[in-house]
This record gives C-alpha cells, structure tokens and sequence, in this order.
C-alpha cells in the first residue's frame, strides 16, 4: 500500500465530496431553474468522482468507501478550506465554483502523467466531465464580467474573498515529496499553484477585473516553527496566513463541523445500513 | 493383455485430449457469443431503448472454462444506475448456457466516451426522443461558449439553442428546437 497515493486520493475525494455536498445545497433554492438544474447536476458529478476516488481508497487499504466517504471523524478529512465555506450568496458561489473547477482542472491535467495506473484511468475519465463544469463557470465569469456594475462589484469582492481559500487547494498532500519521487504526482503543489496564479490572474486580468485582489500572487508557503503553514510575503517577513490553510493536515475552519454533522448525519444514524 | 488395454485406454485419452483441443476455442468463441447476445437485451435502466451493447457500455468479455468475466464501462464517474446495470449484465451472462460463474467488473479504462454508441445505438436514442450526441464534447460556439449542434429529434432541424450544458440526468443536456418548438434533450458528448 503506497502511503503517497492513499494521501493523494483521500484529499482529491475529500474536495470533490465537499464541493460537491455544498453546491447540492442549491438544489431547489437557486436564483433560477436552470442553474437549480446545472448546480444539482454539478454536484451529482463532484461526488461521483469522489466515490471514484474512494473506491480506489477503500481498495488500497481493505476499507469501504462509503466509510470513507461518510464515516470518517471530522479531523480525519483532507480537503481544502475553500471547498467547505458555506455558498453565501451567488456571487461567492461562482467565484468559488471558478477558482476550484479551474486549480482542479490543472491539477488533473498534470495528474493524466501519473505513474499509477489506475488513478490515470479515473483521472482521464474524469476529465472528460469536469470541461463542462469549467465551461459553466467561464459563462458566468464572462456574463457578469460584462454586465450592470452592481454585480461586477460584487463577484470582484467575492473572488478576492475565496482566493485565499483556494491557495489551500495547493497545500501540500501528505506524503507529497514521496508522491513526487515515485511519479505518481506528476508536478508538486507548488508548480500547480504556480500555473494556478499564472491562469487565473490572467483570466480575471482579460475579464476587466482588478488582479491587486490576488494579493497573495508573489508568496511561498513555509513551515513554521509550530508546523503550521504560514505565508512569506516577497518582503521575507513571515505572517500566518488568515486562511484557507490547514485542510490537507485535518485542521478545518468552523465552517466544517456543521457541515460534517449535516453530511454524515443519515450514515451514523444507520450504522450497517445498505446503500 | 493389461498392456493392451493400457494401450487402449491411452489411445483413447489421447484422442478425447485432441478433440478437446479443437473444440475448447469454438466452445468458447460460442458461450462468448451468445453472452453478448444477451447483453444486447439488457437495457440501460434510465434509456430503455437502448441495450448496454449499443451504450458502448461493454468493454470486454472473456470466457474461461464455465467462468465469464464482463468489464462494464460506466458513462459517466457519478452514474446513480451503475450498480442496476452491473446486476443485470450479471443476470443475463448468468442465464447463459454454459455460464457457471458470472464476474462483472466496472473500469475507467478505457474511459467510455459517447463515439462507444453504436449507429444503432443512435438511432434508437432518437427514437427514444433523446438526440444522439454530437462532436467529442462541448462543442462550443466560437466567443460565446455555449455548446451548440444538437439535431432535433423531433423534426431533424439543426436551428436548435443549448439551454443548459446540464439536464436530469448527469449525461444530458437541455436543448430548444426552434422550428418545431419543442424542448428536447441530446445525450451529452464526452
């Protein structure tokens, strides 16, 4: 059992399963039928993937993954603080949706070079499906990029308020420096969030929005003395980040423990019960 | 005498091994055949006039002795009817004669794409109502982004508008014809 790939597939589950549970949280309260439509379909997809994901979990460890997915205490979880950030309003909903579908896009593309066979295979498949989740955040980028101010406004602050979060996505995986040298990730988290800051800056710059919100663009991540990740501004002085970090180490925001309560409410009611 | 009978018995034995020898391939090739002639009866639960042979959604069959091993290739990561189809395809191979052990695995590899149904396949998803799927994915308007080319199954126009890239199902989308005004949706290109 590699330790490096289980790390891998339990945080890329663990992101598409939140995501996943938050944007079903739009299914029958979106602002319009047809997005009511495309979040419920969206999130049908994310925890598909996730159960992909787990399955390949379950087998490397004798497990089950709908354990996995549902019976886990909450500190044993591995995705990224942005995906578990209650949806708000719609505006953080599509910057949020924009930010993940695209820093998941890439990492996917690199991961179609993975050493490990089986996790090509769901990655590749996986890809197929994820262009049209990019495509409906692109839509949306543009249509407000090009509408009344009010809602310019407002997806502006909204993307600066999630970018923090979505750094989190480029946390290092447990194991990550193992996953490397064997190939099974083929580029680090810190190139990934190279090309994510890279893309995503010139896309909102395309867009006519301001790219000073992405103030975090010239920072590394370092380990500090307390073992928490902080952020080094170019400067050099080291500042704990306000957040988004933490999430691949089991250390979530407050927004999670309502949430986990609420996902996995039904599986611990009916320990044993068939799904 | 006991050495004549040995010898008999040998003969005997070594004939029935070169019988078998020509006729394990053909006994195979038949269970093999007549296996997918089952599959090609099993609908898939959510398009019934469609078999998983004509979804593209068999990807290999193998005979071994009584033992069949059939990989399904689902359509898309997240469908709900999965593990409907995976207990029919195990039916129908079960009933097979000559079948005595029925194995049937799921993959991703190799992915199912929407080119897997066959032109038989898209027939009868037009008759089912459901426009066949077009292209290798979002086929998309040049500067606008929206997915487009999707035939009206209803009166074969092409003046038709992609309302939603998403639909009831993960693997459709929702269309509006313009010349026969009828809503309809097209199986999703992947």
């Amino acid at each position: 059992m590699s330790a490096a790939l289980l790390g891998i597939v339990t945080a890329l589950g663990d992101d598409e399963l939140v995501v996943g549970h938050r944007h079903s949280e739009w299914t029958g309260f979106a602002p319009h039928i047809e997005e009511d439509v495309a979040f419920s379909s969206i999130a049908q997809d994310e925890i598909g993937h996730a159960s992909a994901y787990y399955a390949l979990a379950a087998k490397l460890t004798d497990d089950g993954a709908d354990r996995l997915a549902l019976g886990r205490d909450k500190d044993e979880y591995r995705h990224a603080i942005l995906c578990e950030r209650p949806n708000g309003d719609w505006a953080f909903t599509l910057a949020r949706h924009w930010l993940y579908d695209h820093a998941d896009a890439l990492r996917l593309e690199a991961m179609e070079e993975t050493s490990e066979a089986e996790l090509r295979g769901i990655v590749a498949k996986i890809r197929r499906e994820e262009r049209y989740h990019l495509l409906h955040a692109d839509i949306w980028m543009q249509r407000i990029a090009h509408g009344p101010v009010e809602g310019r406004r407002n997806l502006m602050d909204a993307v600066g308020r999630a970018f923090d979060d979505a750094l989190g996505l480029f946390e290092p995986f447990e194991h990550e420096a193992e996953a490397v040298a064997e190939g099974i990730l083929p580029v680090g988290s810190d190139g990934l969030r190279k090309r994510f800051l890279d893309q995503t800056s010139a896309e909102l710059d395309r867009l006519g929005f301001p790219t000073h919100m992405i103030s975090t663009a010239d920072t590394e991540f370092v380990a500090s003395s307390s073992g928490d990740l902080l952020v080094e501004e170019e400067a050099g002085d080291a500042v704990e980040h306000q957040g988004g970090l933490g999430g691949r180490s089991g250390r979530h925001s407050d927004d999670w423990s309502p949430l986990w309560d609420d996902m996995t409410k039904t599986y611990r009611e009916n320990p044993g019960a068939r799904w | 005498m006991t050495s004549e009978v040995a010898n008999a018995a040998g003969e005997r034995s070594q004939t029935n091994e070169e019988r078998n020898r020509e006729a394990v391939p053909v006994t195979i090739a038949v269970i093999e055949a007549a296996i997918w002639d089952a599959l090609a009866t099993v609908p898939d639960p959510e398009i019934p006039a469609v078999s998983v042979v004509d979804m593209g959604m068999v990807g290999t069959v193998e005979v071994d002795g009584g033992r069949a091993r059939v990989v399904v290739l689902p359509t898309f990561t997240g469908c709900p009817a999965i593990d409907v189809i995976v207990g029919d395809v195990r039916s129908a191979v079960e009933d097979v004669p000559g079948v005595t052990e029925a194995v049937v695995e799921t993959s991703f590899v190799p992915p199912w794409t929407t080119e897997r149904i066959t032109d038989e396949g898209r027939t009868r998803l037009k008759d089912f109502g459901l426009a066949p799927p077009t292209g290798k994915g979002p086929v998309l308007l040049t500067n606008i982004g929206l997915p487009t080319s999707a035939q009206c199954p209803f009166c074969g126009s092409k003046d038709t508008v992609n309302e939603n890239p998403f639909g009831p199902t993960p693997c459709r989308a929702l269309y509006y014809c313009n010349a026969c005004r009828n809503p309809f949706e097209q199986f999703k290109p992947v």
